[in-house]
């Protein structure tokens, strides 16, 4: 059953990672449909906006469920591949392994500075 | 030659016998066609009459028993179901089905399909050993609760499902839809009792999560069974039972068989015989 559970994150992470994304994308690059509604968002990939949006905690919330999701979204995927064209189990363990060691690294790398800003 | 066979078709079939060829190779045989006249029947031709070592497999020409399985120009056909004139072509390459190793000319290896087949234990599987072994009445089930597998049932395990797979291509131990379909036909079979052994097998890797829904399977049946739809109802049997919500299923009692029997309808009078 443990597969059937790792496969339904898979599902779940991926609706996440099109809604989260959509957030940031509207957030950060469709400033101007808000300025066409009369909201000014004053630049938002400047890097005072950045440092602004790091320092609440919506945000770092935000980044760090969308990095979480993606990079199990991928890397689950990314097995799922690699398993199909190399059957053996020792090579599936090996890869499973490393994949989730890559996806542990990646994820403290990756939320590092936003929870360092957040938190200083 | 019987009359109204007019056309000639050159049959372009691969050729490997691994106890003298390296690789497979093509020969081509001219053969005449008729109306109506089936792929297999111009494979028997040729070996009646052009080359006798020309091996294929073939058994009801009915599209029964599931045997004549071949690629007929690239795509997965029983022999016996393909009408020649279906192709509107006049050359036809016939090459034994992918995904399984050639023991002859057009004969693949089928056992792999068949243990795969097997490890899903298909049949049925209840608690009650002694009613098994030794049965003394029937399991009770309901039209609409056999409908709901009913489909899957036709299954001829002629494997042509397995050769259009694009996931048994690429993985050799995915168990493929005929064996996720039949694993689909028990776990829904309310006379059942063996989910939990079945489910673990289809929910592990190599099984349903592979599949990429292609729908190749469903489209190259030709039975007109759907097995890609199958897998995907025993995906969500599986996060269903991961959840721990969905129906759950009581098996079906057991009653004993009706003691008394209709009786015939009785010959309309205008069939009726004279007796005068």
């Amino acid at each position: 059953m443990g597969t059937a559970y790792l496969r339904l994150v898979q599902l779940v992470t991926g609706v996440l990672v099109a809604v989260l994304l959509s957030i940031h994308i509207v957030l950060t690059h469709l400033d101007a449909i808000f300025g066409f509604f009369g909201v000014d968002v004053a630049e938002p990939t400047a890097w005072a906006s950045m440092i602004e949006r790091a320092s609440q905690g919506v945000f770092v919330g935000l980044y760090v469920a969308l990095l979480a999701c993606g990079l199990y979204h991928a890397i689950y995927g990314l097995r799922n591949i690699i398993l199909e064209v190399t059957p053996s189990i020792k090579t599936g363990r090996i890869v499973t392994w490393a994949l989730i060691v890559i996806g542990v690294v990646v994820f403290i790398w990756g939320t590092y500075v936003p929870v360092a800003l957040f938190t200083s | 030659m019987s009359e109204g066979r007019t056309k000639r078709i050159t049959f372009r079939v691969q050729r490997y016998n691994p106890e003298q060829d390296g690789t497979p190779y093509f020969q081509e045989f001219i053969v005449p066609s008729g109306r109506g006249m089936t792929v297999l029947e111009g494979l028997i031709y040729i070996k009646e009459n052009l080359d006798s070592s020309l091996t294929f497999r073939s058994s009801c020409r009915m599209s029964i028993c599931g045997s004549c399985g071949m690629l007929i120009n690239n795509y997965p056909h029983l022999a016996c179901h393909s009408q020649i004139e279906e192709f509107h072509s006049d050359r036809l390459t016939i090459k034994p089905l992918p995904n399984q190793s050639i023991i002859k000319d057009l004969v693949p290896d089928l056992i792999p399909f068949f243990d795969k087949h097997k490890s899903i234990k298909p049949y049925l599987i209840r608690q009650d050993i002694e009613e098994m072994e030794n049965p003394t009445a029937e399991f009770v089930q309901l039209p609409q609760e056999l409908n709901t597998f009913l489909q899957f049932t036709y299954c001829i395990k002629c494997g042509l499902c397995l050769a259009a797979c694009p996931t048994s291509a690429s993985d050799k131990p995915f168990l493929g839809p005929q064996a996720l379909a039949q694993c689909y036909r028990y776990c829904a079979d309310n006379r059942d009792e063996g989910r939990g052994e079945r489910l673990p097998i289809a929910g592990a890797d190599h099984a349903v999560w592979h599949c990429h829904l292609a729908g190749a399977c469903s489209e190259a049946c030709p039975k007109g069974l759907d097995p890609a739809l199958a897998i995907q109802l025993l995906k969500r049997r599986l996060i269903s039972q991961a959840l721990g919500f969905g129906k759950r299923q009581r098996p079906s009692s057991v009653v004993p068989p009706p003691t008394e029997t209709k009786p015939k309808v009785p010959f309309p009078e205008f069939t009726a015989k004279e007796t005068k």
